[in-house]
């Protein structure tokens, strides 16, 4: 899989990882203790941000495995970067990771549209989802308050990664810097200055 | 004796703590991750010499977070069986309920020392580094997230300097969350391009320089495993073993 991979391919994804590194420390700004407080559904709004970057890398790259790998790059640079949940962050990473990948599986990597990018979102929320029902012991609650957190992640999964992510990718288009990659080939048509 | 954490070899630690973890999960009594919590602080305050003022700093929002856990399963627990223990106005909490919310506080507060025990004690280099040779990272990965890692600080100067730039213009800044979280996207953009030409300037220079990405026989900077690695692996099997079986000798 990697064979196919160039190298500045590889090291776009770390960079993007530390500017997205750098955008989270920011959230945590926006809601780290009143979340405490209303526990564990009150992250759930903006959980849609941890998978931007497998979205967007993808969206930019487009070869099988730029969702995960990204994500698990992101997952890796948090780390590095000090972030005090740890080594457990890179498995999250890569669960999340894996759900997004698994819907441009599912369409053989062809279409990049906006509808794929949101179900790719979905694909993150709902693995993430899972994992974090396991080892956060959700089994606990009553089925009404998961589908509450579920319902909510699933909707910032769409919304923030989907749209956000194709939002921003497209600026960043619009910028010109992205010439060498994929994501420019797919538009030689449209004369672009 | 005070160095063994943080001369343990990091991948080897990395896979002992994900198993801890993912053994943590499936207990849902409130004794397990309490003794597990406490012999992981055992641990590190024989085998680490770190500065506790900064871990507890780090703690802090963990403790915040286990409590909203704790009252968020009193609240909205499933099963609401057994005699009632606790009466607050007309909400009656059983002893079920008490035992999981202690026992999802408890697995919060231990997870976290968990990670700092790995945080306050591994070279972020040095993770990576072992990451390729004992767990065979493809290269390519391995120092592409280094080249990344090494881009922080100007990546960070980068930040600074758009913010400065945007308020020198007269763009004022959000005040509330959602006007902030749209806004992000003014600062995003011209710091994502800005990486993708460092990205693009950073691989031709490894390349230019012979970096082909194929795995190499020998490295610069040799990580191994030793006796200390074997020594802490069993003594964090020891500690998972009697969290798990805490039944047996705590009554």
């Amino acid at each position: 899989m990697l064979k196919s991979w160039k190298l500045k391919e590889i090291v776009l994804m770390s960079l993007f990882s530390v500017v997205f590194g750098i955008v989270y420390l920011l959230f945590v700004h926006v809601g780290n203790i009143w979340s405490g407080f209303i526990g564990p559904i009150a992250y759930e709004w903006i959980f849609g941000i941890w998978f931007i970057v497998s979205i967007i890398c993808m969206y930019i790259i487009r070869k099988p495995g730029a969702a995960v790998v990204s994500e698990t790059i992101a997952a890796a640079i948090e780390v590095l970067l000090g972030n005090a949940v740890g080594p457990r962050l890179i498995l999250s990473g890569l669960v999340q990771g894996l759900g997004a990948e698994a819907v441009f599986a599912a369409t053989r990597y062809k279409r990049f549209d906006l509808w794929v990018l949101m179900l790719a979102g979905v694909g993150s929320s709902v693995f993430s989802f899972v994992y974090g029902y396991f080892l956060g012991g959700f089994s606990v609650y009553s089925t009404g308050y998961v589908a509450l957190m579920l319902g909510i992640r699933i909707a910032s999964g769409a919304m923030i990664a989907g749209v956000g992510g194709k939002a921003v990718a497209d600026g960043l288009l619009a910028t010109g810097s992205l010439r060498g990659y994929a994501i420019s080939r797919s538009k030689k048509g449209e004369a672009r200055a | 004796m005070k160095h063994a954490l943080h001369k343990m070899n990091p991948s080897v630690k990395f896979l002992a703590i994900t198993v801890c973890m993912f053994t943590m999960a499936f207990f849902f009594d409130p004794w397990t991750p309490f003794v597990f919590w406490i012999a992981v602080l055992v641990l590190q305050v024989f085998l680490s010499q770190i500065n506790w003022k900064k871990w507890l700093l780090f703690m802090l929002p963990f403790f915040v977070t286990a409590f909203g856990y704790f009252w968020t399963t009193l609240v909205f627990a499933e099963e609401q069986s057994g005699p009632v223990v606790w009466s607050i106005w007309n909400m009656h909490i059983t002893e079920v309920q008490l035992n999981h919310a202690l026992s999802l506080s408890f697995r919060v507060l231990a997870f976290s020392s968990l990670s700092l025990l790995f945080a306050f004690t591994t070279n972020p280099v040095t993770f990576i580094l072992s990451l390729m040779q004992q767990l065979k990272l493809s290269p390519k990965i391995a120092y592409g997230v280094m080249v990344g890692y090494q881009f922080l600080p100007v990546l960070k100067d980068e930040f600074v300097q758009i913010q400065q730039a945007h308020r020198l213009r007269g763009a004022a800044q959000e005040k509330n969350a959602l006007q902030r979280l749209l806004g992000i996207r003014r600062i995003l953009i011209p710091m994502l391009a800005g990486a993708v030409r460092k990205a693009e300037r950073a691989a031709f220079a490894m390349e230019a320089r012979g970096f082909t990405g194929e795995r190499r026989s020998s490295y610069f900077q040799v990580i191994s495993i030793g006796k200390v690695d074997v020594v802490l692996v069993v003594l964090f099997l020891i500690v998972l073993v009697l969290s798990c079986t805490n039944g047996l000798w705590l009554s």
